[in-house]
């Protein structure tokens, strides 16, 4: 049979006999005779029309190239030269362990960590939870302002807070501190270093001390329950994991830096909820009725109507929808309760921040339909 | 049974359209069952195919890299490039003063630079020494960091003088990269004609893309203000306010779009141009090479590509590359050919890094055409 013989040290191919011989590939060169083991031999060609093949290793540049009208004498002395594999294709078990292996990635950074984020959170060395708290309160800064009149307000909340949390034995009660914001919007979050922030707006939007204290025990939970730190190990490992994955592109940095912004503290629906429950629980153990929380709850859904989506408050952003949340909150509701301030304290809060004025028909609040 | 005969042009690919778009669908579904660690592979079956379809004289062009290398190089790259970076993106932040923090993810940046050149020079070497003809092997010498810092000031020049070295800096990576390229033991050479300038019958085309662009840079967002401005005037009060909300991201996207056509359209005539004046420069053992780039033609197969890559969202950039292939191969010419009886086998020692940085910046979009 007429081939093509290179001998892997000039750049030219030179015309020579074979004889595919069932053990071996015998190539004739004038009177010299080359002979190659099939097991030896891989495929060159990629099926490019001509069969090329090549010693596997090492490789000498040695080559041997014929039509490929000859392939079923090949397939007949060496069918593994016409398998994919042959010609370098990986088989179905590299396929197979790959997708194992990426699945497994994915379920460790995404799975196993966020369900290790609590110790894991816990184990994380002081000075790292400052500096996320410096980094979120210079976001929290560059968006609100400081409010000069609020120092009676704000002790009148932390009081509340304080009260509500040795009822609940919360183990943090020490080291929380509420703080009000003058904001555009309506909204309350809590820091990796153990502050809330409310803005006046959301005070505003309030129409009972009881609606804005189930907020504040809503965020009061997070702390306890380690939410905040979780949520940033969480986003890390995803952010590690899109990293390696992706090779770099850069989601995985976008991820990780979301996560010590602002933006990024938000928690999981479960979170959420277990806040919610635990919040509630605060309010319950400090007699105070839950209704009020309920009533927020429809307030910030009716805000979410009218604002859309995006401007959805921090706390009530995530996926349990405030409706099915207020309907939980209005079943444990008990009737007859004092208010969780006084008059005189919530005119005071109402104001901080020169905020809603009582004789002011049109503050926010007064807007929103009421439970 | 013969699918496909030998071309009997000097330079051909034989590539078919489908054949390769099947193949790429089939990798791209794969990199995605796999969370993307199907790449090395699908990369390398992508060479395999358009190298075997690379025709020489009659015979073609062999790849003979494999993905478990690629992959290597990948795990290579974890602690030498991903391991730093995680610290600068993901640790420091939270470990180090926020300005210290800054200062790092700006170095990082600055770094970046010449590291993507030496990364760019690597995947060549790379790619040069798993590619074969005829048995032969091809090769890269020089140093990557040589070629860094030499990329490095072509960039600041070209910065410095608003793009107006750009064509140099061309002719200058081109020169360094060609003259370190071995066929065997033969190198290329980058010979200019005694008195013609390197960059001969580039500068026109140059000066026409870069005014043309510039222009077009100034006068698509007024453009767009003033259609915005005709419409929020005209039909103002007749449309949905919601809809008005989005008439700044239409905006933004709309000049983008026109920044992209105008990109493509003004800078055909330069990059044909260039193309057509490297290839006349380079030499092996005497012989020539041509190339017959077309603006026209190659404006078209250069869109046709970005259509590919955009609307596949880069799944499919390996078509891209195919297209871009083909085109210079079925326009290139060799005159007086070399004396391949007299090279010798590449005695240049093999890259075994793989491509690591090359994947870690994704500098081939799946491909890497030499």
């Amino acid at each position: 049979m007429q081939a093509r013989y290179a001998d892997g040290r000039a750049a030219i191919y030179t015309d020579v006999e074979i004889d595919l011989a069932p053990e071996k590939l015998v190539i004739r060169r004038g009177d010299a005779v080359i002979e190659w083991d099939y097991a030896d031999l891989a495929r060159a060609d990629d099926k490019n029309g001509l069969i090329v093949l090549k010693r596997r290793k090492p490789d000498t540049g040695e080559r041997v190239a014929f039509a490929d009208w000859y392939d079923d004498q090949l397939a007949a002395v060496a069918p593994r030269l016409m398998k994919s594999r042959a010609q370098g294709v990986e088989g179905r078990f590299t396929v197979g362990a790959l997708v194992t292996l990426a699945w497994s990635l994915a379920g460790l950074f995404l799975v196993g960590i966020p369900y290790a984020a609590d110790p894991m959170a816990r184990a994380m060395p002081e000075k790292y939870r400052t500096q996320i708290a410096d980094i979120s309160w210079s976001q929290v800064n560059a968006f609100t302002a400081h409010c000069d009149d609020a120092d009676e307000a704000t002790q009148i909340l932390n009081d509340l807070a304080f009260r509500i949390m040795e009822r609940s034995q919360v183990p943090e009660r020490e080291a929380i501190w509420i703080t009000i914001a003058d904001a555009s919007f309506p909204n309350a979050f809590a820091l990796p270093d153990n502050s809330i922030i409310v803005t006046d707006e959301l005070i505003g939007m309030a129409d009972s001390p009881d609606e804005l204290t189930g907020v504040l025990a809503h965020e009061i939970a997070h702390i306890e329950h380690n939410h905040i730190m979780k949520n940033v190990v969480r986003q890390i490992a995803a952010g590690v994991f899109f990293d390696v994955v992706f090779g770099g592109a850069g989601a995985g940095q976008a991820i990780a830096i979301a996560s010590v912004n602002l933006a990024g503290l938000r928690y999981s629906r479960g979170d959420e909820s277990d806040a919610d429950l635990r919040g509630m629980d605060y309010l319950d153990a400090a007699g105070i009725s839950t209704g009020g929380i309920a009533r927020m709850f429809d307030r910030f859904e009716d805000y979410a109507e009218a604002e859309g989506a995006g401007d959805i408050p921090t706390m009530l952003s995530t996926h349990p929808a405030s409706r099915e949340r207020a309907v939980a909150a209005r079943q444990r509701a008990r009737e007859g309760l004092a208010p969780s301030l006084t008059d005189r304290e919530w005119r005071i809060v109402q104001q901080a921040c020169g905020g809603a004025d009582l004789t002011n028909e049109d503050t926010p609040a007064n807007d929103v339909e009421q439970d | 049974m013969t699918a496909e005969a030998a071309p009997t042009q000097t330079f051909a690919h034989s590539g078919k359209f489908f054949n390769v778009l099947g193949l790429a669908l089939k990798n791209a579904g794969l990199t995605i069952i796999t969370l993307t660690m199907y790449r090395f592979w699908a990369r390398t079956s992508m060479r395999r195919r358009l190298w075997s379809r690379t025709w020489v004289m009659g015979d073609p062009l062999e790849y003979t890299g494999s993905a478990s290398e690629l992959f290597r190089g990948f795990l290579i790259a974890l602690p030498t490039f991903f391991l730093p970076a995680i610290f600068i993106f993901y640790i420091a932040p939270l470990a180090m003063e926020g300005v210290w923090a800054a200062w790092l993810t700006f170095g990082f940046y600055v770094f970046s630079v010449p590291m993507i050149a030496a990364a760019r020079y690597w995947m060549r070497r790379y790619q040069l020494s798993r590619t074969r003809w005829r048995g032969i092997r091809l090769g890269l010498a020089g140093s990557a960091w040589g070629f860094a810092a030499a990329s490095w000031g072509w960039w600041v020049l070209q910065s410095l003088s608003l793009g107006w070295y750009t064509p140099a800096a061309r002719i200058n990576r081109a020169r360094l990269m060609w003259e370190n390229t071995r066929f065997g033991d033969q190198p290329f050479q980058f010979i200019v004609e005694h008195g013609e300038s390197p960059q001969k019958g580039m500068w026109l085309p140059f000066a026409m893309g870069w005014i043309s662009f510039a222009i077009i840079v100034v006068i698509a967002p007024v453009i767009a203000g003033v259609i915005s401005a005709y419409v929020s005037m005209t039909y103002g009060e007749s449309i949905d306010p919601e809809l008005l909300t989005y008439v700044p991201v239409f905006l933004v996207l709309g000049v983008a779009v026109i920044y992209g056509i105008g990109w493509l359209v003004c800078w055909a005539p330069y990059n044909a141009a260039a193309m057509n004046r490297i290839a006349s420069m380079l030499t092996i053992d005497g012989a020539r090479f041509k190339l017959r780039a077309k603006t026209l033609s190659l404006l078209g197969v250069t869109a046709l590509g970005w259509l590919f890559i955009i609307f596949s969202l880069g799944l499919l950039a390996p078509v891209a590359g195919f297209l871009q292939v083909r085109y210079v191969l079925n326009r290139l010419e060799l005159i007086d050919p070399p004396r391949f009886a007299e090279i010798g086998q590449s005695v240049l020692t093999d890259s075994n890094a793989g491509e690591s940085l090359g994947d870690a910046f994704d500098l081939d979009m799946g491909v890497g055409v030499i």
